[in-house]
Protein backbone atom coordinates (compact mmCIF):
# COMPACT_ATOMS: atom_id res chain seq x y z
CA UNK A 1 0.00 0.00 0.00
CA UNK A 2 2.79 2.35 1.02
CA UNK A 3 4.72 1.54 -2.20
CA UNK A 4 1.60 2.30 -4.29
CA UNK A 5 1.15 5.62 -2.55
CA UNK A 6 4.81 6.50 -3.12
CA UNK A 7 4.59 5.70 -6.84
CA UNK A 8 1.41 7.76 -7.04
CA UNK A 9 3.09 10.69 -5.28
CA UNK A 10 6.16 10.54 -7.52
CA UNK A 11 3.92 10.37 -10.60
CA UNK A 12 1.81 13.35 -9.57
CA UNK A 13 4.96 15.35 -8.69
CA UNK A 14 6.46 14.65 -12.10
CA UNK A 15 3.26 15.75 -13.84
CA UNK A 16 3.21 18.96 -11.80
CA UNK A 17 6.89 19.62 -12.54
CA UNK A 18 6.33 19.34 -16.29
CA UNK A 19 3.62 21.96 -16.18
CA UNK A 20 5.34 24.72 -14.26
CA UNK A 21 5.36 27.67 -16.60
CA UNK A 22 8.13 30.21 -16.74
CA UNK A 23 6.73 33.56 -17.70
CA UNK A 24 8.71 36.55 -18.74
CA UNK A 25 7.91 39.97 -20.09
CA UNK A 26 10.27 42.36 -21.77
CA UNK A 27 8.84 45.77 -21.04
CA UNK A 28 9.57 48.87 -22.99
CA UNK A 29 11.71 51.17 -20.93
CA UNK A 30 13.59 54.38 -21.53
CA UNK A 31 16.54 55.32 -19.38
CA UNK A 32 17.95 58.83 -19.48
CA UNK A 33 21.59 59.02 -18.49
CA UNK A 34 23.44 62.37 -18.18
CA UNK A 35 26.86 61.35 -19.46
CA UNK A 36 29.14 64.38 -19.82
CA UNK A 37 28.86 67.58 -17.82
CA UNK A 38 28.51 70.70 -19.92
CA UNK A 39 30.69 73.74 -19.32
CA UNK A 40 30.23 77.25 -20.69
CA UNK A 41 33.25 78.84 -22.30
CA UNK A 42 33.49 82.65 -22.34
CA UNK A 43 34.97 83.45 -25.79
CA UNK A 44 33.81 87.09 -25.68
CA UNK A 45 32.67 89.36 -22.84
CA UNK A 46 29.05 89.12 -23.93
CA UNK A 47 29.02 85.39 -24.82
CA UNK A 48 28.76 82.10 -22.97
CA UNK A 49 28.95 79.03 -25.17
CA UNK A 50 29.35 75.26 -24.75
CA UNK A 51 30.95 74.94 -28.21
CA UNK A 52 34.41 73.40 -28.14
CA UNK A 53 35.72 76.18 -30.38
CA UNK A 54 34.55 78.68 -27.74
CA UNK A 55 36.37 76.90 -24.94
CA UNK A 56 33.29 75.11 -23.67
CA UNK A 57 32.34 71.48 -23.20
CA UNK A 58 29.23 70.09 -24.84
CA UNK A 59 26.95 68.24 -22.42
CA UNK A 60 26.11 64.70 -23.53
CA UNK A 61 23.05 62.67 -22.57
CA UNK A 62 22.60 59.00 -23.32
CA UNK A 63 19.21 57.43 -24.04
CA UNK A 64 18.83 53.68 -23.63
CA UNK A 65 15.71 52.11 -25.09
CA UNK A 66 15.00 48.43 -24.63
CA UNK A 67 12.38 48.10 -27.39
CA UNK A 68 12.50 49.89 -30.73
CA UNK A 69 9.95 52.54 -31.70
CA UNK A 70 8.40 52.99 -28.24
CA UNK A 71 9.86 56.39 -27.36
CA UNK A 72 11.03 59.71 -28.74
CA UNK A 73 13.82 61.84 -27.28
CA UNK A 74 12.83 65.47 -26.84
CA UNK A 75 15.76 67.68 -25.84
CA UNK A 76 15.31 71.31 -24.86
CA UNK A 77 18.33 73.56 -24.56
CA UNK A 78 18.28 76.40 -22.00
CA UNK A 79 16.35 79.62 -22.46
CA UNK A 80 17.20 81.03 -19.04
CA UNK A 81 19.78 80.68 -16.29
CA UNK A 82 18.81 78.74 -13.21
CA UNK A 83 21.64 80.42 -11.35
CA UNK A 84 23.32 83.69 -12.33
CA UNK A 85 24.34 87.09 -10.97
CA UNK A 86 21.79 89.92 -11.30
CA UNK A 87 21.21 90.58 -15.00
CA UNK A 88 19.53 93.81 -16.11
CA UNK A 89 19.47 93.23 -19.86
CA UNK A 90 18.10 90.65 -22.27
CA UNK A 91 19.91 87.35 -22.85
CA UNK A 92 19.57 85.91 -26.35
CA UNK A 93 19.68 82.13 -26.41
CA UNK A 94 20.47 79.75 -29.24
CA UNK A 95 21.09 76.02 -29.13
CA UNK A 96 20.37 72.61 -30.50
CA UNK A 97 20.98 68.91 -30.13
CA UNK A 98 22.69 66.38 -32.39
CA UNK A 99 23.62 62.71 -32.37
CA UNK A 100 27.07 62.24 -30.83
CA UNK A 101 27.53 58.44 -30.67
CA UNK A 102 25.41 55.40 -31.48
CA UNK A 103 25.31 51.72 -30.54
CA UNK A 104 23.72 50.80 -33.88
CA UNK A 105 24.83 52.30 -37.22
CA UNK A 106 21.19 52.81 -38.24
CA UNK A 107 20.80 55.41 -35.50
CA UNK A 108 22.98 57.83 -37.48
CA UNK A 109 19.82 58.63 -39.47
CA UNK A 110 18.30 60.22 -36.37
CA UNK A 111 20.17 63.43 -37.18
CA UNK A 112 18.67 63.80 -40.65
CA UNK A 113 15.18 62.93 -39.42
CA UNK A 114 15.16 65.17 -36.35
CA UNK A 115 12.51 67.84 -35.89
CA UNK A 116 13.54 71.25 -34.51
CA UNK A 117 11.30 73.97 -33.12
CA UNK A 118 12.04 76.86 -30.76
CA UNK A 119 14.79 75.52 -28.50
CA UNK A 120 13.63 71.91 -28.75
CA UNK A 121 14.89 69.02 -30.88
CA UNK A 122 12.93 65.78 -31.29
CA UNK A 123 14.46 62.45 -32.26
CA UNK A 124 12.37 59.38 -33.04
CA UNK A 125 14.06 56.44 -31.28
CA UNK A 126 13.20 53.79 -33.87
CA UNK A 127 16.05 51.39 -33.01
CA UNK A 128 16.67 49.62 -29.70
CA UNK A 129 19.97 50.46 -28.06
CA UNK A 130 21.91 53.47 -26.82
CA UNK A 131 22.17 56.86 -28.45
CA UNK A 132 24.32 59.70 -27.16
CA UNK A 133 23.12 63.23 -27.90
CA UNK A 134 25.24 66.36 -27.50
CA UNK A 135 23.73 69.77 -26.88
CA UNK A 136 25.06 73.15 -27.88
CA UNK A 137 23.95 76.21 -25.95
CA UNK A 138 24.92 79.82 -26.48
CA UNK A 139 23.89 82.87 -24.46
CA UNK A 140 24.57 86.42 -25.66
CA UNK A 141 24.02 89.31 -23.30
CA UNK A 142 22.39 92.56 -24.41
CA UNK A 143 24.09 94.28 -27.34
CA UNK A 144 27.75 93.43 -26.79
CA UNK A 145 27.30 93.95 -23.04
CA UNK A 146 29.73 92.11 -20.74
CA UNK A 147 28.26 89.40 -18.51
CA UNK A 148 28.70 90.34 -14.83
CA UNK A 149 31.25 88.19 -12.98
CA UNK A 150 29.89 85.18 -11.11
CA UNK A 151 28.62 81.65 -11.55
CA UNK A 152 26.20 80.80 -14.32
CA UNK A 153 24.15 77.62 -14.49
CA UNK A 154 21.57 76.63 -17.07
CA UNK A 155 19.71 73.37 -17.35
CA UNK A 156 19.23 71.17 -20.39
CA UNK A 157 15.95 69.23 -20.30
CA UNK A 158 16.23 65.67 -21.58
CA UNK A 159 12.76 64.17 -22.11
CA UNK A 160 11.92 60.63 -23.10
CA UNK A 161 8.30 60.46 -24.19
CA UNK A 162 6.36 57.29 -25.00
CA UNK A 163 4.86 57.28 -28.52
CA UNK B 1 27.63 40.30 -29.39
CA UNK B 2 25.74 43.56 -29.95
CA UNK B 3 23.18 42.70 -27.28
CA UNK B 4 25.91 41.97 -24.74
CA UNK B 5 27.54 45.32 -25.48
CA UNK B 6 24.15 47.00 -25.09
CA UNK B 7 23.60 45.28 -21.73
CA UNK B 8 27.05 46.38 -20.64
CA UNK B 9 26.20 49.95 -21.57
CA UNK B 10 22.96 49.76 -19.63
CA UNK B 11 24.83 48.45 -16.63
CA UNK B 12 27.60 51.04 -16.78
CA UNK B 13 25.06 53.82 -17.20
CA UNK B 14 23.13 52.75 -14.16
CA UNK B 15 24.93 55.22 -11.90
CA UNK B 16 23.13 58.26 -13.33
CA UNK B 17 19.92 56.96 -14.79
CA UNK B 18 16.27 57.80 -14.30
CA UNK B 19 13.68 55.15 -15.10
CA UNK B 20 9.86 55.41 -15.09
CA UNK B 21 7.69 52.41 -15.90
CA UNK B 22 5.39 51.00 -17.21
CA UNK B 23 5.66 52.57 -20.65
CA UNK B 24 1.96 52.14 -21.38
CA UNK B 25 0.01 52.17 -18.09
CA UNK B 26 -3.75 51.76 -17.92
CA UNK B 27 -6.22 53.01 -15.34
CA UNK B 28 -8.51 50.71 -13.39
CA UNK B 29 -11.40 51.64 -11.07
CA UNK B 30 -10.16 52.42 -7.57
CA UNK B 31 -11.83 51.83 -4.22
CA UNK B 32 -13.32 55.34 -4.50
CA UNK B 33 -16.36 55.56 -6.75
CA UNK B 34 -15.79 57.66 -9.88
CA UNK B 35 -12.01 57.62 -9.42
CA UNK B 36 -9.54 55.49 -11.40
CA UNK B 37 -6.03 54.52 -10.41
CA UNK B 38 -2.78 53.33 -11.96
CA UNK B 39 0.54 52.50 -10.34
CA UNK B 40 3.84 53.82 -11.66
CA UNK B 41 7.33 52.74 -10.66
CA UNK B 42 10.12 55.29 -10.29
CA UNK B 43 13.67 54.03 -10.06
CA UNK B 44 16.29 56.59 -9.13
CA UNK B 45 19.75 55.72 -10.36
CA UNK B 46 20.88 59.34 -10.40
CA UNK B 47 23.23 59.99 -7.51
CA UNK B 48 22.87 63.73 -8.04
CA UNK B 49 19.05 63.75 -7.76
CA UNK B 50 16.92 63.12 -4.68
CA UNK B 51 13.61 64.63 -5.72
CA UNK B 52 11.22 63.84 -8.54
CA UNK B 53 7.95 65.52 -9.41
CA UNK B 54 5.04 63.75 -11.08
CA UNK B 55 2.58 65.22 -13.58
CA UNK B 56 -0.47 63.97 -15.41
CA UNK B 57 -0.78 65.63 -18.81
CA UNK B 58 -3.03 65.93 -21.84
CA UNK B 59 -1.96 65.32 -25.44
CA UNK B 60 -0.82 68.98 -25.55
CA UNK B 61 1.12 68.62 -22.28
CA UNK B 62 -1.39 70.60 -20.28
CA UNK B 63 -1.80 69.56 -16.67
CA UNK B 64 -4.69 67.36 -15.57
CA UNK B 65 -5.78 67.29 -11.92
CA UNK B 66 -4.76 64.14 -10.12
CA UNK B 67 -4.22 62.88 -6.62
CA UNK B 68 -1.28 60.92 -5.30
CA UNK B 69 0.53 60.54 -2.02
CA UNK B 70 2.63 63.59 -2.98
CA UNK B 71 3.50 65.69 -6.01
CA UNK B 72 7.22 65.78 -5.25
CA UNK B 73 8.84 62.56 -4.06
CA UNK B 74 12.02 62.13 -2.11
CA UNK B 75 13.60 59.10 -3.79
CA UNK B 76 17.04 58.10 -2.59
CA UNK B 77 19.76 56.79 -4.87
CA UNK B 78 18.92 53.25 -6.08
CA UNK B 79 15.51 53.41 -4.40
CA UNK B 80 12.46 52.11 -6.27
CA UNK B 81 9.19 53.80 -5.42
CA UNK B 82 5.67 52.74 -6.33
CA UNK B 83 3.54 55.81 -7.03
CA UNK B 84 -0.26 55.53 -7.24
CA UNK B 85 -1.96 58.04 -9.53
CA UNK B 86 -5.67 58.71 -8.98
CA UNK B 87 -7.67 60.51 -11.68
CA UNK B 88 -11.39 61.33 -11.81
CA UNK B 89 -13.33 59.21 -14.28
CA UNK B 90 -14.53 62.39 -16.00
CA UNK B 91 -10.92 63.47 -16.64
CA UNK B 92 -9.77 60.12 -18.02
CA UNK B 93 -10.45 60.90 -21.72
CA UNK B 94 -8.10 63.90 -21.43
CA UNK B 95 -5.20 62.01 -19.89
CA UNK B 96 -2.43 61.09 -22.31
CA UNK B 97 0.88 61.16 -20.40
CA UNK B 98 2.12 60.52 -16.88
CA UNK B 99 5.57 62.00 -16.42
CA UNK B 100 8.25 62.10 -13.76
CA UNK B 101 10.87 64.85 -13.74
CA UNK B 102 14.06 65.28 -11.75
CA UNK B 103 13.96 68.27 -9.42
CA UNK B 104 16.87 70.09 -7.85
CA UNK B 105 17.27 72.13 -4.73
CA UNK B 106 18.51 75.60 -5.66
CA UNK B 107 21.59 75.25 -3.46
CA UNK B 108 22.65 71.97 -5.01
CA UNK B 109 22.36 72.06 -8.79
CA UNK B 110 23.91 68.96 -10.31
CA UNK B 111 27.29 69.24 -11.95
CA UNK B 112 25.98 67.76 -15.20
CA UNK B 113 23.21 70.36 -15.53
CA UNK B 114 20.72 67.98 -17.12
CA UNK B 115 17.14 67.73 -16.00
CA UNK B 116 15.59 64.42 -17.01
CA UNK B 117 11.93 63.73 -17.66
CA UNK B 118 10.40 60.40 -18.71
CA UNK B 119 6.77 60.22 -19.83
CA UNK B 120 4.62 57.12 -20.10
CA UNK B 121 1.63 57.10 -22.43
CA UNK B 122 -1.79 55.88 -21.37
CA UNK B 123 -2.83 52.67 -23.07
CA UNK B 124 -5.88 53.59 -25.18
Amino acid sequence: MFRKLLVCAVFSASVAAENIPINGTVEGNCIVVPDVSGVYGNPAVDTLSTATADGGILPVVRYDVIIADYYKAVITTPTSFSEAPMLDDVVNWTGGAAVHEVSDPGMSAYDTEKVEYNSTTEFDLTIAGSTWFEMESKAEYGFGKPFPGGNYTAMVEANCIAK
Amino acid sequence: MRSSIFLLLLWSGAVLAHSWTPTYPSFIPSYVEGVHVTNMILLNKRKDVKYYSVDVLTEDFEKVKFVSTSTVYNVDYLQRKSIPIFVREADLPKVMYICSRSEFIKESFPSNKVSSRVCSKIKQ
